[in-house]
């Protein structure tokens, strides 16, 4: 036998070959989806855009909107270089969680609902405004509703819009506006966003109590919402800003379904005998299923994988001029960027500490090509905040504040309710070098929960900044001087993954630990269920947590931050009689000059109690193909509203 | 199939049933380390849904005894009703008929050729005993085997999608593809997308499919190829150093015959069981793969629902997982007695 050296010959020869198959099989796979059938490829449409005009007045006796129309024809002549010209692909992280308008709370699912259904009005888009600004808070345009009347304070009619069709085939009616609004506040389920039409239309955060028997009666349900003709009148159970609740109702929580159609779905009847029996369900009939009368109707909803809309050509505007829209849920962040780059997603989120790779890669500003394709826009601003808790009461089983006593190697369990404590921890941090590490320099410092943006937000009101001197000096005065003298001990919790809690609890550790060496910070990290289940039961000595608006107004502020039945101010153990006085006033009045006195107050009360500390309001990019076009941005839009937008150069 | 044999398939696959009972109690258990606020986290997504934590430990019974959870549970099972996935908004039953389909594919191809590539170049590895190709192929092996899937995986997709235009795409299908695939045109047959492209007679969909796969192939086929090239090796030295071997040869038998027939079949026992093992374990979810290249199947669910306390998901892949193994484990068995007649299964 003889005696073989190195690969042989035979296995070289098969190793080139296999190489080559290899090499032209890739080609020819290439080469042949080329092939593969496109979408024809819309050269010119021409569209009907209708621009209302509603006055901007708060408080509104007779509202009629002047409409005009105005014929614009839009060319899209879509070079070959725009991929899937008439179909958008989002690659996201967020997964939508229910498409029933009433179950949905999060910003996933809404951004599905408010494509496919429809509010009586929406938020004014002003198209002669920058794309970043087009889109108005305080500020409404009709949708369902063609005008609508404040009777009283206390109550408001709709002039309901006729020749409507859902997608299912019914024709709108006032009843279906009235049913849409009892079914959610039948359905109410915990957790939902059903308060925030519970608490103007029957003064009630939630239909249930405590112990979750039924709180409230149908005649209640009954009587908020009423026909009358093709008016459909709310009565509100107490005065309430009527810009907050129109701002409520224009959201995915006001959205209309058909009554018809959604009890053959299994839905709520309509009638007072077995209302509770579809109150707080475990999933609610519309869990999957859509019938709106918006500009797009759902083709498809494959859970956390994507959801698929088609254009509604039955609109009663002209209709969209996408086909369609593919919502992806792509967890990985380095195949969305290549998705990005490739063409094959128009738009992609892009997470914070991603934003330095696409530096030079895309070109800022959405009204300009670019070579490499891309473009965004920066400095959106939020309605959201960021902000460190102090626990006033903390729980004695605590495992975060060591001996649990003042003896240098713990807490004790009322540790921040010294005033003195908490001021010292708000000046030890260093806001500026937060907002430059965690949010790159793009987020902004709010001094109270009324974050810019929001109606009486005060540019004036009064913010800790870091002093290190100013700390010391409160820490030496804090328990008459024994935090100064024994030190102490405390853990630091922030949830694993969330980089701006981390380094806003680093930072803590570091200023607080430089004051004087008694005092010891440990940082740890833990599992979102844990953080949250640490905070609920007042385990944690400081938390941080954010907020992001419901409705653009103080009062959805105010209420968490600080009023002792407010989520957070639960969580901290922290009652002010006089302050849940002032949020009450101001949450029922419709005076705007008494609104922003109560305000201000609030915000001078809430610097000096230092109960907690705003640290950032972030502000937002946005990503997107140069071929897209028509995109807008509105801070309390839950995501992208695509019937304004096109593809095409 | 005689009576033994059927009887003996019978008495494994029984088996399923205690095993099924062991993994849910087991699980349950498990979940009770869990406080009911934790356990309640997988209802709230954002700050402003945990204002009613207490109300949704209520309703969904997070603070009920484990036994009563434990028998709620298994009434509604012997009802058929596995409960609901929470992480994919959907019944645990449906979440696992929408997902499998996507993992069977993956499987479907790079199974055979990792198991076949694996053994060939194990034998070749083995014949070749410290010559040139059995240090190139221990070398591979070594770096396939220790390379991080994650690593590999983004490597791929830079270089064959973000480099190449495209070339191979993430995802299980192009967009146009998709769109196709969900219009009334198209019928979905088993929810693998080659096959019921074909069956549609869509070869353009075919080849779409297929481009998809490549990547994600490719990335288990180098990761799992090494571990049984290397038992492989391993195995056929055994059999190539056993007396029978040398006898063949000494009789005359060509080289190729010895160590086709006579040791490389006797080499197969071990590879078999592997070969099983990675069968059950690809179709189980191959998680770091099917999320670089957004390729959803019953892996990306299971780790979710873990990793979120989604307490049906997992029983409800659990309840998969143990059927699957159970019965892959059976194939093999049944794989020993036709490489090896002397094993007789009783």
């Amino acid at each position: 036998m003889s005696k073989r050296r190195g690969i042989g010959r035979v296995t070289l020869a098969l190793a080139i070959v296999l190489v080559l198959v290899i090499a032209g099989f890739s080609y020819a796979l290439f080469s042949f989806s080329q092939q593969a059938p496109s979408p024809t490829i819309v050269q010119t449409q021409t569209i009907v855009t209708t621009i209302s005009q509603i006055p901007t007045t708060i408080v509104q006796t007779v509202t009629t909107p002047q409409i005009t129309t105005m014929v614009q024809t839009v060319v899209t002549t879509p070079g070959p270089q725009v991929k899937n010209p008439n179909t958008l692909v989002i690659a996201t992280i967020g997964d939508v969680e229910s498409l029933d308008p009433a179950w949905a709370y999060d910003t996933a699912s809404a951004e599905a609902i408010f494509n496919v259904y429809e509010p009586l009005i929406f938020f004014k888009i002003d198209p002669s405004l920058p794309a970043e600004k087009r889109g108005l808070t305080g500020e409404f345009e009709p949708r369902l509703a063609t005008e609508w009347v404040w009777d009283d304070p206390r109550t408001v009619r709709f002039k309901i819009r006729e020749n409507v069709v859902f997608h299912c085939g019914d024709t709108l009616t006032p009843e279906d506006v009235e049913y849409s609004f009892e079914r959610a506040m039948v359905q109410d389920r915990d957790g939902g966003p059903v308060w925030l039409l519970l608490e103007p239309l029957l003064g009630v955060s939630s239909t249930r109590d405590d112990e979750g028997n039924i709180a409230v009666s149908f005649d209640d349900i009954d009587k908020a919402v009423e026909v009358d003709g093709q008016w459909v009148v709310f009565h509100l159970a107490h005065e309430f800003p009527p810009t907050a609740f129109l701002q409520i109702i224009a959201q995915s929580w006001g959205s209309i379904v058909s009554k018809e159609w959604a009890i053959e779905q299994g839905d709520w009847p309509g009638t007072a005998e077995t209302w509770q029996q579809y109150n707080n369900p475990e999933t609610p009939p519309l869990q999957n299923k859509m019938c709106g009368t918006g500009p797009f109707k759902l083709e498809s909803w494959e859970p956390g994988v994507q959801y698929v809309l088609v254009r509604n050509d039955n609109y009663w505007r002209p209709p969209a001029k996408l086909e369609r829209v593919i919502v992806k849920v792509v967890d990985e962040w380095t195949t969305r960027k290549f998705m990005l780059l490739s063409g094959d997603a128009d738009m992609v989120v892009v997470p914070r500490q991603f934003v330095p790779e696409l530096e030079g890669t895309a070109c800022e500003g959405l009204t300009s090509t670019c070579p490499t394709g891309i473009r965004f826009v920066k400095d959106l601003p939020s309605l959201s905040v960021d902000a460190f808790f102090f626990t006033l009461d903390i729980s004695t089983d605590s495992e975060y504040i060591g001996s649990g006593q003042l003896d240098g190697n713990g807490i004790p369990p009322n540790f921040f309710e010294d005033p003195d404590l908490r001021k010292a921890f708000a000046y030890a941090f260093d806001y500026e070098t937060y907002i430059k590490d965690a949010w790159l320099g793009e987020a902004i410092r709010p001094c109270s929960p009324i974050v810019q943006g929001l109606a009486f937000f005060d540019p004036q009101a009064k913010c800790y900044t870091f002093n290190l001197d100013l700390a010391r000096e409160h820490f030496q005065k804090a328990w008459n001087g024994q935090v100064w003298e024994k030190g102490f001990q405390l853990v630091l919790l922030y949830n694993t993954g969330n980089v701006a809690r981390q380094t806003a609890a680093e930072i803590i550790k570091k200023n607080v630990e430089s004051i004087n060496p008694k005092f010891k910070i440990e940082v740890r990290n833990v599992d979102w269920p844990v953080f949250l289940r640490s905070m609920i039961q007042r385990k944690l000595p400081i938390f941080f947590i954010g907020w992001l608006a419901d409705y653009p107004d103080p009062h959805n502020f105010y209420q968490p931050f600080f009023h002792s039945s407010g989520t957070f101010a639960q969580w901290q153990g922290y009652s002010n009689p006089q302050v849940d006085e002032l949020i009450e006033t101001a949450a029922k009045s419709t005076d705007p000059a008494e609104r922003q006195r109560i305000y201000r107050q609030l915000d001078s009360i809430y610097y000096e109690e230092a109960i907690s500390i705003p640290i950032d309001q972030p502000s937002g990019r946005h990503y997107e193909r140069d071929w897209v076009q028509g995109w807008h941005y509105n801070p309390i839009y839950p995501g992208t509203y695509f019937y304004t937008i096109w593809k095409g150069y | 199939m005689s009576g033994d044999l059927r009887s003996y398939i019978i008495r494994r696959l029984l088996m399923v049933i205690p095993v099924l009972f062991g993994v849910s109690i087991l699980i349950f258990s498990v979940v009770q380390l869990f406080n009911p606020i934790e356990r309640a986290a997988l209802f709230i997504r954002s700050e402003r849904e945990a204002a009613n934590v207490e109300g949704i430990i209520r309703k969904y019974g997070l603070d009920q005894p484990i036994h009563i959870q434990y028998f709620t549970w298994l009434s509604e099972v012997l009802r058929g009703n596995l409960g609901w996935s929470k992480v994919v908004s959907k019944p645990v039953l449906d979440a696992l008929v929408t997902f499998l389909p996507a993992t069977a594919e993956l499987t479907l191809y790079a199974a055979p050729i990792t198991i076949l590539l694996g053994i060939y170049l194990g034998k070749k590895a083995a014949v070749h005993k410290d010559k040139a190709i059995d240090h190139a192929t221990r070398t591979l092996a070594i770096i396939g085997w220790s390379m991080p899937t994650f690593w590999l995986a983004i490597m791929l997709l830079a270089i064959f999608y973000g480099y190449f235009g495209g070339l191979f795409p993430p995802d299980r299908l192009s967009v146009e593809a998709s769109i196709y695939v969900q219009s009334g045109k198209f019928i979905r047959y088993t929810g693998i997308n080659t096959i019921d492209a074909l069956l549609n007679g869509q070869l353009w969909i075919f080849v779409d499919a297929l481009r998809h796969l490549v990547l994600p192939t490719l990335t288990l086929v180098v990761v799992q190829v090494a571990l049984l090239m290397r038992v492989m090796r391993s195995s056929m030295l055994e059999a190539l150093g056993q007396g029978y071997v040398v006898a063949a040869r000494a009789k005359g038998l060509d080289l190729k015959t010895v160590i086709d027939k006579h040791a490389g079949r006797n080499a197969m026992i071990p590879v078999a069981t592997l070969s099983g093992l990675l069968v059950s374990g690809m179709l189980s979810g191959v998680v770091i793969t099917e999320t670089v290249f957004n390729y959803k199947g019953v892996g990306w669910w299971f780790v979710r629902a873990a990793s979120q306390l989604d307490i049906p998901s997992v029983l409800g892949f659990s309840i998969f997982a143990a059927v699957l193994f159970v019965i892959t484990n059976l194939v093999v068995d049944l794989l020993y007695a036709y490489i090896d007649p002397r094993i007789r299964l009783t």
